[in-house]
């Protein structure tokens, strides 16, 4: 394969942010702008005050030149992320929470801080969060097996995080695991 | 690890030496147990090494005996305490105990070799949950270490029982070492850099 090393195990965490950032969020834009096509879609019309819904990649671009402000989806914000605290925290499962959460978040309270209400409180309910699933993912290497391992509710940044070694040590108990027997088959 | 005709891991693996017992004499070849014989004799005990043994045993010249990396003693070690057995020890520095392993396994058939598979399998099962933690933890103390850049060096410690563990690695696990911790790196330095900069 042509590609460096370091790129042949899984995507980079930049490039799952360039994928979330295909995803809708609301603004409230403040120049106007006629509807226009883009590659991904056709976008606007912008007519303040109206809420508009556009990607994320445009929203930060207008936000950064300060022509809109960004309003955050229903998930980002301290009472909901300190639920799912809770419920991270007290139950053995991984809590159900959107698919690119991470990488959505991180965005927003990277450019868009201002829109947030109590944005440190969020950062930092982002990070409990970050650090109660990682630990529960930890758990999920004992129980590691050569055919099958199921975390439901995993999301994109964390599978990614533990893809490389999750897939080769799964290889590696494919090959100690010895096959089934022939005649045991017939 | 596979059977891959051009997996360099593979053909180490087939480096380490088993022990065989002859059973016919075989004429001129007594060079092999860099010996003065000329001949091996029949009953003679000879180590060679892996990828010899199997064409010896498979034409049945030679039997062999269980080599040392996988004797009841090891397994007994194993199953007491898998995390405090040092793999690289008893296959030598960067040697490939599973790899050497799943050899043997393929030498064996139907009871032995399925006691070999069932120890291969649980000693890395019960090793890898302490391989990763150690990944991880390398990668942020390497990232604090990176970011505070003024004094590099000399704020990595960890105990006795982990550095023994690390130096007991194989070489399969270290390859896990090596993804677990590039994984959580990279991963790390995404969530603290900020992408501010970038952006305007």
């Amino acid at each position: 394969m042509a590609l460096p090393p370091p790129l042949r195990t899984s995507v980079t965490p930049s490039e799952l942010e360039l994928i979330a950032c295909e995803q809708l969020v609301e603004i409230i834009p403040l120049v106007a702008m006629e509807r226009t096509a883009f590659i991904s879609g056709a976008y606007g019309p912008l007519r303040p005050p109206a809420k508009c819904k556009v990607p994320i990649w445009m929203a930060t671009n207008l936000k950064l030149k300060k022509k809109c402000h960004i309003v955050p989806p229903d998930w980002l914000n301290v009472d909901f992320l300190q639920d799912r605290l809770t419920r991270e925290t007290t139950q053995p499962e991984f809590s159900k929470l959107p698919f690119r959460f991470a990488e959505i978040a991180k965005v927003l309270l990277d450019v868009a801080s201002d829109d947030i209400t109590n944005p440190e409180k969020v950062r930092s309910l982002l990070q409990d969060i970050r650090e109660a699933r990682q630990s529960k993912s930890r758990e999920g290497v004992s129980k590691i097996d050569h055919s099958e391992l199921s975390l439901p509710n995993l999301c994109a940044m964390e599978i990614n995080e533990i893809r490389p070694f999750f897939v080769r040590s799964m290889g590696v108990l494919t090959q100690l695991v010895r096959p089934p027997e022939q005649g045991q088959m017939e | 690890m596979e059977d891959d005709y051009y997996s360099v891991e593979s053909i180490l693996a087939e480096n380490q030496k088993i022990q065989c017992t002859f059973k016919v004499d075989i004429p001129d070849m007594g060079h092999l147990d860099g010996g003065n014989e000329r001949d091996i004799k029949a009953l003679s005990k000879i180590q060679v090494p892996m990828w010899m043994a199997y064409i010896l045993i498979y034409s049945d010249y030679a039997d062999f005996t269980i080599p040392p990396p996988f004797s009841s003693r090891v397994r007994n070690a194993l199953n007491a305490e898998a995390r405090s057995v040092r793999l690289s020890g008893l296959v030598g520095q960067g040697g490939l105990w599973y790899g050497f392993g799943r050899m043997l396994m393929g030498l064996l058939n139907d009871i032995p070799a399925q006691e070999l598979s069932d120890v291969l399998t649980k000693t890395f099962r019960a090793r890898l949950p302490e391989v990763i933690d150690q990944a991880h933890h390398f990668a942020s103390i390497h990232a604090a270490a990176a970011s505070s850049s003024g004094n590099s060096g000399g704020s990595i410690t960890s105990d006795e029982a982990t550095i023994a563990f690390r130096e007991g690695l194989d070489g399969t696990e270290r390859e896990m070492f090596v993804l677990a911790q590039e994984g959580a790196r990279r991963t790390k330095r995404w969530y603290e850099t900020s992408e501010r900069v970038r952006r305007s």
